[in-house]
């Protein structure tokens, strides 16, 4: 896997270190707030956005942290924040 | 065959010879010769019959192109002979022959040639279906490259690097070595990766003038060894560049010479900026029989005899476009070959200079003329030239054509760095124009020509690279930009595609025998653009990845299709952009797999190891894999059981009894002291993850387990599901740091109470209890009571450096009572008698813990823990239409056990087997399978079908489970 | 006591010459022909912890500060102090006498969770590329410095300890379980340099040089 990850603690690494923990989608619901539509959109439904988008890794292979980072899905590669397209 | 042996830019040694055999004879050839050069040196032109066609073929580029010299090497077939070094007692053959390359027979293909238009296969072998696999079987023994024996196995030393490097260039000529150097300049590492195993590139084997009197060739090793003596740039030579991939990623493979440790290895380099500069190739000349042996193009007849020594032929005539013709025909000359005629496509525009000397030298040369046609029966004896519209023509005996039509960039690396290539109408090159971010490219590929702005190029480029690091370099890239515009910019290409022919038998690509009248077949089709006509055709699918093909297929696309708004692109080409050994990408390949710390006792025990996920196991402990003595021994007696692999965490910290509630289905605030808490982890969608035990060994201080599978996720997982709530906690994996051993079987508390002085009665350490002591005063251990396989049992964890000696201790107590070890097989028998399930075995994804009969677990009062999967628990625990997990004995008591996996069906498929085993302890077959809840009562009948099993079925029951100990007496003894 | 053996999942097929026996564990000083380097040594027998706690900076092990920024390391009193997140560093005990169990709650000791080897010599990091992509002789750090990533692709604790010229080495630990694959990987990568086993002697010489 050609993509590299930028982790806070160890730095820009190969992809292949880190594990992949799906859209950024904000805190966790309440268990009282949830009916089944809620529920399937905290856990299943996705934006899947074609281009950047918001995410949680996974340094597996590192020192272990979740964290995350803004990638843009149409050329697969790390960028700084929501609006930049890396073109 | 005589050979120069005193030019200054040879490479090869004469005075040390080397023993090849060919077709079963012993040839000679030098230090220094790759496959080809050696074969050439002994007078073989014909080094393979083509494809399709059984054309016979020869040496064409000298840089593997195209399929016409791969060869099998020392039983290795496809090996690329122009780009190979000779060996000593290397065994080479050629590829689709039958018979000799001279005398194949086979040959005949080339006259049918007519039955086989653009698209044959997708046309006529389909109709009717039935005569596929016929044809195929048929084409299969015509038609191929090399042939892989069966029993073939490869050899040689594979291995992998993956140098670190701020900088890479890709090629080491004059543009690349300046690159490397300026980049160095600015204390970066550099990685320099040449694909001949010397650098040089388009300097290195030439004699022409380089500046004041110093020849290219000397300017070519003086560069070279400025770089050698710079520390901070590392060569890879005789490695070709394969695949570019996102964020500047590259691979390659390097070819080991006589004092490497490898044959071949893979290179992996993850480069902050990369510099292309790959030079040019010679866009293949296109004309009627153009791939003739005897027809090659300009550096290869120019670098036979400069590089390797050898005179390529005896009386030459040259059809080329570019001054690199003409001086290859004047040094050539000058060396001895007569040269009959150059016809130069160019009407005009040729170097004033270089004309000069061909007149003096009396070289007769023809301008807007071009090579028609080739003749000969085999090799080629005979030239016809014409004028460009093909009104005059003029025959030249000769049995050498140097033919080539200009020169075409080396685009392969930028195209598979997903680089846009455009056609740019000054040097009909498809130039870079949109490069990937910190990809630069210089040198010859821009259509530069002049050596000085070449490396004026590489220099500027190498530059750029070092800002992308973060160097600072205006004041030296602007020099070398004010240098570079003063120097001649790229020069003006040959705009001719095909001489002008009807294109029957004039082979746009070699690999794959299409000819331009296949294109054209392709094109009244109705496809019109050139990846489409591709396709059809296979034109530049071949081994060559396009090197001959390359740009001529969408340039003679474009100019037949004469339509102005369609762009000329080149085809995509994919890594890797030459053939590389699987076994290369392969690499060293190591195998890591993790061993428990009583591995090497449980081998010398007789046991059978298998992998099984990370871990290697002991699966049994003798060669009746139904471990019938293991199995009796833990029910009648007591066994031993190393479950290292288990996961083991500590947890603690203010905020460590919030993260165990939210990802265990149970209540884990109601941890007693002394006790254990089973309990299961669910995920979202309330299937079944995990489960495992808990222990509180402190104030806000636990200790738990996990199945072996989940060992490696745990951390992962209870980190992600608090990732919001800012929690305060800690945790350590100690899976590696802790073995355990189940001690089990009704005599388990005699053995342990011989090695320890704590009271393990009945009554002061009961079932599910959880106890810290030490064995024979000195190993620590840490001991659950729980019951696994069914029996009594101890579950021992202990630093793992005391593992052999707590085994031993253990073994050695035990061996009164005939104490045995048992493995995995046994335990899963053991356990699935007990019907205590494994997740994994008797769940899959779609399994919620309801399903599986643990619904009990979750604790529904905890709302407002926020426990994972808790909202789908309640939403799943009524649901219609599950498979549930049942025991099942089979309806005849002599049958035999269903396979693992076999399915459970009635009209529709409902359900499967999970696991099933003949007891030795009940007597029976039995089993537990996940099955549709509408046969989920007990007594319900199920057909099992087994893969290949025709008409034949099994048929069950569903019983009532636990099957061994319902009651559960044994455990609790 | 009767003769109860700590071992180390390290198992070298070369022979030793001189061992000493340390906390119930054979450790080996030397090896039969260990010539000149590079050398692999077995370290997996010295003390290690993990410690964990949500304010790191205010724990001194044994009087040490803990390197503020993650990725940094500090060597002092024998031992080696490795910050590897924001709660958490580990603390490797390299020389001098076994230190006393520490009384706080932050500690793990993680000694047998690992196998812990050194790489030394002029080849070291030649060797440590073929195995890994983990950039350990980054110019502009200065040694120690830990790198946490995989190696074979095994995650593992790397800490640079000297990258200048003939002086090179590298300490690392990984998964106990993976003992055995890990080394016969390092050792088939470093074959062609002539990597050997070597005894703790030829590491605490490395360590004071």
């Amino acid at each position: 896997m050609a993509l590299t990850i930028t982790c806070p603690i160890c730095g820009k690494r190969n992809g292949y270190e880190f594990r992949f923990g799906g859209e950024e989608k904000g805190p966790r619901p309440a268990e009282h707030e949830l009916n089944p539509e809620t529920w399937c959109d905290y856990v299943h439904n996705n934006n899947c956005a074609a281009g950047v988008q918001n995410e949680w890794w996974f340094h597996r292979d590192g020192c272990g942290s979740w964290f995350t980072i803004f990638r843009n899905t149409l050329t697969n590669l790390e960028v700084d924040g929501p609006e930049e397209t890396n073109e | 065959m005589n050979r120069f042996y005193q030019l200054p830019t040879l490479r090869i040694d004469p005075t040390r010879k080397k023993t090849f055999t060919y077709l079963g004879k012993t040839y000679q050839g030098v230090d220094g010769d790759t496959v080809a050069a050696a074969l050439y040196a002994n007078g073989i032109r014909i080094f393979a019959r083509s494809l399709k066609y059984h054309r016979p073929r020869g040496l064409y580029s000298m840089d593997g192109e195209c399929s016409n010299t791969c060869m099998e090497v020392d039983n290795i077939p496809n090996v690329r002979a122009e780009n190979t070094l000779l060996k000593n007692g290397m065994t080479v053959k050629a590829q689709n022959v039958k018979g000799t390359p001279e005398k194949d027979f086979m040959g005949f293909m080339d006259k049918m040639s007519w039955a086989m238009p653009a698209g044959f296969y997708y046309n006529t072998m389909h109709k009717p279906a039935s005569i596929w696999p016929i044809a195929l079987k048929q084409i299969r023994k015509v038609a191929g490259l090399g042939k892989l024996a069966p029993d073939f196995e490869m050899t040689g030393k594979y291995d992998e690097i993956f140098p670190t490097a701020d900088v890479c260039v890709i090629g080491g000529g004059p543009a690349g070595m300046n690159a490397a150097l300026a980049a160095a300049e600015n204390g970066l590492r550099v990685i320099l990766l040449e694909s001949r195993p010397w650098l040089g590139g388009f300097f290195e084997y030439r004699a022409a003038q380089y500046q004041n009197e110093t020849p290219l060739f000397q300017r070519a090793r003086d560069l070279a060894k400025q770089v050698a003596d710079t520390p901070d740039i590392r060569t890879f030579t005789h490695t070709a560049m394969v695949g570019a991939y996102n964020n500047n990623l590259i691979t390659a493979f390097q070819t080991g010479g006589a004092d490497d440790s490898f044959d071949q290895r893979y290179i992996e380099i993850r480069a902050q900026s990369v510099v292309v500069a790959t030079g040019c190739i010679e866009r293949p000349l296109l004309f009627e029989n153009n791939e003739k042996p005897g027809i090659m193009q300009i550096a290869c007849a120019h670098r036979l005899a400069r590089t390797y020594g050898l005179l390529p032929g005896e009386k030459a005539v040259f059809s080329i476009g570019h001054d690199l013709g003409l001086e290859a025909a004047i040094d050539l000359f000058d060396l001895g070959l007569k040269i009959s005629c150059v016809a130069d496509i160019r009407e005009d525009g040729q170097d004033p200079d270089l004309v000069e000397i061909m007149r003096r030298k009396k070289i007769p040369l023809l301008r807007g003329w071009v090579a028609t046609d080739a003749h000969g029966k085999k090799t080629l004896n005979k030239v016809t030239l014409s004028t460009l519209q093909g009104t005059r023509d003029k025959e030249f005996a000769c049995d050498l054509l140097v033919a080539s039509a200009g020169m075409t960039p080396v685009t392969g690396p930028l195209a598979v760095a997903q680089a846009e290539l455009c056609f740019d109408n000054h040097t009909g090159f498809f130039l870079p124009a949109n490069l990937p971010v910190k990809m630069h490219a210089a040198g010859r590929m821009l259509g530069l020509n002049d050596a000085l702005a070449i490396e004026a190029s590489g220099r500027s480029a190498g530059l750029l690279a070092a800002a992308d690091c973060g160097s600072s370099v205006d004041t030296s890239l602007n020099e070398a930009r004010a240098d570079l515009e003063n120097l001649p910019g790229p020069v003006k290409g040959s705009k001719m595609v095909t001489a002008p022919v009807k294109g029957d038998k004039t082979f746009i690509c070699f690999d794959e025998d299409t000819t331009v009248k296949n294109i054209k077949q392709a094109i009244k089709k109705g496809f019109d653009v050139a990846e489409l006509i591709k396709r059809f055709t296979s034109a530049s699918t071949g081994p060559g990845q396009g090197g001959i093909p390359g740009h001529n297929l969408p340039l003679f696309v474009a100019q037949y299709n004469a339509d102005p708004d369609v762009s000329a692109k080149p085809t995509t080409i994919r890594p890797p952009l030459v053939p590389t050994f699987i076994a290369t990408y392969a690499g060293a390949n190591h195998d890591m797999c993790k061993r428990t710390p009583l591995d090497a006792l449980q081998k010398k025990a007789g046991g059978v190891f298998r992998r099984i996920g990370v871990w290697s196991r002991a699966r049994y402990f003798s060669q009746d894999f139904t471990c019938r003595d293991e199995i009796e021994n833990v029910r009648n007696n007591v066994g031993l059981f190393d479950a290292s692999t288990l996961g083991k965490f500590r947890i603690w910290g203010p905020d460590a009894l919030k993260a165990l509630q939210r990802v265990y289905v149970g209540d884990m605030s109601k941890i007693a002291d002394g006790k254990i808490k089973y309990s299961a982890m669910c995920n979202e969608d309330a299937c079944i993850i995990d489960d495992g035990v808990v222990i509180k060994r402190g104030e806000n201080d636990y200790y738990f387990t996990t199945s072996t599978a989940r060992a490696g996720a745990a951390v992962e997982w209870i980190r992600y599901h608090t990732r919001y709530d800012g929690w305060n906690f800690n945790m350590v994996n100690l899976t590696d740091a802790l073995g355990v051993i189940n001690l089990a079987g009704p005599n388990a508390r005699k053995v342990l109470a011989k090695v320890t002085d704590a009271d393990i009665s009945n009554d002061a350490f009961p079932y599910a209890g959880y106890r810290e002591f030490k064995i024979k005063d000195t190993i620590p251990v840490r001991v659950m009571r729980l019951g696994f396989v069914g029996e009594l049992s101890y579950e021992l964890h202990t630093p793992s450096s005391y593992m052999p000696a707590l085994w031993e201790i253990l073994e050695d107590a035990g061996s009164e009572f005939g104490i045995r070890n048992f493995g995995l097989e046994a335990q899963n028998v053991l356990r699935m008698e007990k019907c205590h399930l494994i997740i994994g075995a008797e769940s899959e994804q779609r399994t919620t813990l309801h399903d599986v009969g643990l619904g009990f677990l979750w604790d529904r009062t905890k709302t407002d823990t926020k426990t994972v999967g808790a909202f789908a628990l309640k939403q799943t625990e009524k649901q219609d239409g599950r498979l549930k997990l049942v025991g099942f004995k089979m309806e005849n008591s002599d049958a035999r056990a269903p396979r693992d996996g076999s399915i459970i069906v009635d009209s529709k498929i409902r359900g499967y087997v999970c696991i099933a085993r003949n007891s030795h302890t009940l007597n029976e077959v039995v089993g537990l399978a996940l099955v549709d809840e509408s046969l989920a009562e007990t007594g319900t009948k199920l057909e099992i079908y087994e893969d290949e099993c025709g008409d034949e079925r099994l048929y069950a029951v569903v019983a009532l489970t636990p099957f061994y100990d319902p009651d559960a007496k044994r455990l609790k003894m | 006591m009767e003769n109860i053996k700590k071992l180390s999942p390290v198992v070298f097929k070369a022979r030793p010459v001189k061992t000493e026996v340390r906390d119930n564990q054979t450790v080996v000083l030397e090896y039969v022909g260990e010539e000149l380097g590079p050398y692999l040594t077995d370290l997996s027998h010295k003390i290690r912890w993990d410690v964990q706690d949500s304010n790191l900076d205010a724990i001194k092990p044994w009087g040490i500060a803990i390197p503020e920024t993650p990725g940094l390391s500090v060597l002092e009193n024998g031992f080696l102090i490795n910050r590897m997140n924001r709660t958490q560093a580990s603390v490797w005990h390299l020389a001098g006498e076994k230190p006393d169990d520490p009384d706080d709650s932050a500690y793990t000791e993680t000694t047998d969770a690992t196998m812990f080897v050194a790489l030394t010599g002029r080849e070291t990091f030649a060797i440590a590329e073929k195995l890994t992509s983990l950039d350990f002789a980054v110019p502009d750090k200065k040694a120690p410095f830990l790198l946490q990533g995989p190696i074979a692709h095994v995650p593992c604790q790397i800490v640079t300890l000297a990258q200048n010229g003939e002086h090179c080495g590298l300490l690392f630990t990984c998964s106990r379980g993976y003992a055995q694959s890990m080394i016969g990987a390092i050792l088939e990568a470093g074959e062609e340099f002539g990597l050997r086993p070597a005894g703790e002697t030829a590491f605490n010489k490395f360590l004071t040089q």
